[in-house]
């Protein structure tokens, strides 16, 4: 069971995995703050309060799509990795590769856009980025999804590395996952949340990542020899099939901080439970065949994929949601919880997942897909869940870990109110996006309509407030990272209880 | 007979059935026999004989060969070179490349996979079996569309049952692979 200390030993960072840490997180708000600016910058634009050369804005939003996914991939991996570590042997070179990967693909992808021009967005669907139209060339193309690939290596990296030492430890992948106890048996009360959920994602995102690289490096062939013509349908299937999962496993690898760190602040044991494995194994299913719900609108589509991905959609992320957020209130509840920084973020971050899933169920619906699809209330429903929910995740542990050098979490009048500004800010954003949606504004146009345009002012509003105190976070964050670890941390010492 | 013997026997009996005249014709009928069956023997062939390598040369070879990458990275580089096409039609109407099928394949494929293999951890165990699936996939998928015939031996009909036989063969082995990890018994 999860610990109940605030600052437990077993979670101390030194040394190369301190290092390793701080360079994964100071990296990712890094870039959250940068592609956060760059998505103001496509609001303002859209609101027409700023101007964007049209070609600029999509490769703006090529930047922003495809950053976004990929740090939020990067700063949940940390949280995976800062939490799993206590439970099995990872190895620190295969985190640290990782990170090397990402990064040389960041590179290759921001060369693509920022040099080659590359336009076609995050999700690189065939035969659009072959086909630049002048505005790029096919080797730019060839660049961002090579770009595309080595992160997408890297991840595979971790996840081998971290599967090899879970099955060490538990034998196979299904016992990690719990099914044993699906039916029968006696739960081990000791079985971590944290390896049932790491599990559920090395098992999906190397599935979505061998798809990703069968599609990739088909497309990287129709290149170089545009006469293998690939069917369409069958690329953007594999397509989505990776990204889908890549983006869901985002929110399973954050939650892990969740699981870990509230029975922390309300000082009450989270305990594992048959409902809790049933929901993770169920989800572990469901969000390898869920995907369809993206292709809803494509009439060449088998018609029984179709109805897979509505019934999957209801079904998919109720699981672990409902479990999670009914556990989390069961362990809220009549605790007294500690409220700081992290225990903030924490409740934020389930508010931020069960809203989101809302309007993403209903437009995984066949009826409402027909009026929903490509609106901006795509945009809306997971802006709400990666912006409240999974990056909330993500803060929490990042204001927790700054913490450590002093054993206390940090609480100062200064986070209440960038919180209050990311609060706010986020649900005016948000909120005017699905209002844009509402009113069937189109997504990914560079330029609006002059009835659009007040749902857009709307939201670069917000999005300002948002990023005023995401940029707060940001040099608070760093700096509280880079401190030194107090001499108590650094021989050793003892840490806090939670009496904290 | 020691059992390491009789393995590196059984590897050369295969490679010299492999090499018989009525062996050969019957295989490289089809595309899909050549590249599946005979390349696949030829390899296993390889295999076999290395347990012929004695165990000093062994130590030293794997002193050069960390976690088998070096060796995985040779049968990589070989194998890519026999997945052209045009490799395989030259191997039948060239002699000096089917000469070189019949010695690289079991040297430089076969044999470094085996001396290899047992020092390869899970991490670059599972990067090879999942690239080897991902290749039996794109390479099925690749015959299958391809706009013409990429070997003058073999028609185009053909080529595309081979296309249908390398997706079986990337589905069965992911459907072990994936089946194995939820639920057998992995040595990490
Ligand atoms: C202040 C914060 C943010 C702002 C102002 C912003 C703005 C935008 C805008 C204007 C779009 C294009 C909408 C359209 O299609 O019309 C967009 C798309 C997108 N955003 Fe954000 N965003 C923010 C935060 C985030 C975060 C935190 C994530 C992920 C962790 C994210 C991921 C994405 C993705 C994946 C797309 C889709 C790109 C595409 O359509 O190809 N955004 N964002």
């Amino acid at each position: 069971m999860a610990s109940l200390t605030l600052y437990p030993e077993d979670e101390r960072l030194v040394g190369a995995s301190r290092v390793a840490f701080n360079l994964y997180m100071i990296t990712a708000i890094g870039l959250f703050v940068i592609l956060m600016i760059i998505g103001l910058t496509m609001r303002l634009s859209q609101a027409m309060w700023f101007e964007v050369q049209v070609d600029l804005f999509y490769k703006l939003l090529s930047m922003h799509g495809t950053g976004m996914v990929g740090t939020a991939a990067l700063s949940t991996t940390a949280v995976m990795w800062y939490f799993l570590r206590k439970y099995v042997n990872l190895h620190l070179w295969a985190f640290i590769t990782n990170y090397v990967l990402f990064m040389l693909g960041a590179v290759c992808i921001i060369v693509a856009i920022f040099i080659g021009d590359y336009g076609a967005l995050w999700t690189f669907l065939y035969p659009l980025p072959v086909n630049g139209m002048g505005l790029w060339s096919s080797y730019t193309a060839a660049l961002f999804m090579a770009g595309n690939l080595l992160i997408g290596v890297g991840s595979l990296l971790f996840y081998f590395d971290a599967a090899a030492a879970i099955i060490k430890k538990h034998g196979n992948l299904g016992r990690a996952l719990g099914v044993q106890w699906l039916f029968k048996g006696t739960i081990d009360p000791n079985h971590p949340k944290a390896v049932v959920a790491s599990t559920m994602v090395i098992i999906a995102n190397s599935l979505g990542i061998l798809a990703g690289a069968v599609v990739l490096v088909m497309s990287l062939i129709n290149v170089f020899y545009p006469d293998m013509h690939l069917d369409a349908l069958l690329a953007k299937n594999l397509t989505y099939w990776f990204g889908h999962m890549y983006i869901n496993a985002t929110i399973y690898m954050g939650v892990i901080a969740v699981y870990e760190l509230l029975p922390r602040y309300t000082g009450k044991p989270y305990a594992i439970s048959r409902p809790f494995i049933w929901s993770w194994s169920a989800s572990t299913l469901f969000v390898i065949i869920v995907y369809p719900h993206h292709l809803m609108m494509d009439f060449a589509q088998p018609q029984w994929l179709t109805i897979m991905g509505q019934v999957i959609s209801w079904s998919a992320g109720f699981p672990v949601f409902l479990v999670t957020t009914f556990g989390a209130l069961q362990n809220l509840h009549r605790s007294g919880i500690k409220w700081k920084t992290p225990s903030r973020f924490m409740i934020l971050s389930l508010f931020g997942w069960a809203a989101g899933i809302v309007p993403a169920i209903l437009d995984g619906t066949v009826r409402n897909n027909l009026v929903m699809h490509n609106t901006q209330w795509v945009p809306g429903h997971f802006h709400f869940y990666l912006v409240l929910g999974v990056l909330s995740m993500v803060l929490a542990l990042m204001f927790h870990v700054t913490g450590s050098r002093t054993q206390t979490p940090p609480n100062s009048s200064a986070d209440k109110i960038g919180f209050s500004f990311y609060l706010i800010g986020g649900l005016v954003f948000v909120l005017a996006f699905l209002a844009a949606g509402h009113m069937s504004v189109a997504r990914r146009m560079a330029t609006h309509l002059e009835q659009w345009i007040p749902t857009d002012k709307m939201g670069s509003i917000g999005a300002t407030i948002l990023i005023l105190g995401m940029i707060y976070f940001a040099v608070r964050i760093s700096i509280g990272l880079l401190r030194s670890p107090s001499s108590s941390q650094a021989t050793g010492a003892s840490s806090s209880s939670s009496s904290q | 007979m020691k059992r390491t013997t009789l393995l590196g026997l059984v590897g050369i009996a295969l490679w010299v059935v492999n090499m018989l005249p009525p062996v050969r014709s019957l295989i490289e009928t089809t595309m899909t026999s050549q590249m599946l069956v005979q390349l696949t023997m030829l390899t296993m062939s390889g295999w076999f004989v290395a347990h012929l390598v004695p165990l000093h040369v062994r130590d030293h070879i794997d002193r050069w060969n960390a976690q088998g990458i070096a060796g995985l990275l040779l049968a990589t580089v070989t194998s890519m070179v026999w997945m052209l096409p045009r490799m395989m039609d030259s191997s039948l109407s060239d002699g000096t490349i089917t000469v070189a099928k019949f010695v690289t394949v079991p040297l430089l494929i076969g044999v470094p996979l085996a001396l290899s293999w047992p020092l390869m951890g899970f991490v670059v165990r599972g990067f090879f079996l999942l690239e080897a699936v991902a290749t039996a996939f794109r390479l099925g998928w690749l015959y299958l569309i391809s706009p013409e015939r990429v070997c003058v031996n073999y028609l185009i009909d053909d080529q595309q049952v081979l296309g249908i036989v390398m997706l079986c063969i990337g589905g069965v082995l992911f459907a072990y692979f994936g089946w194995k990890l939820m639920f057998g018994t992995i040595r990490t």
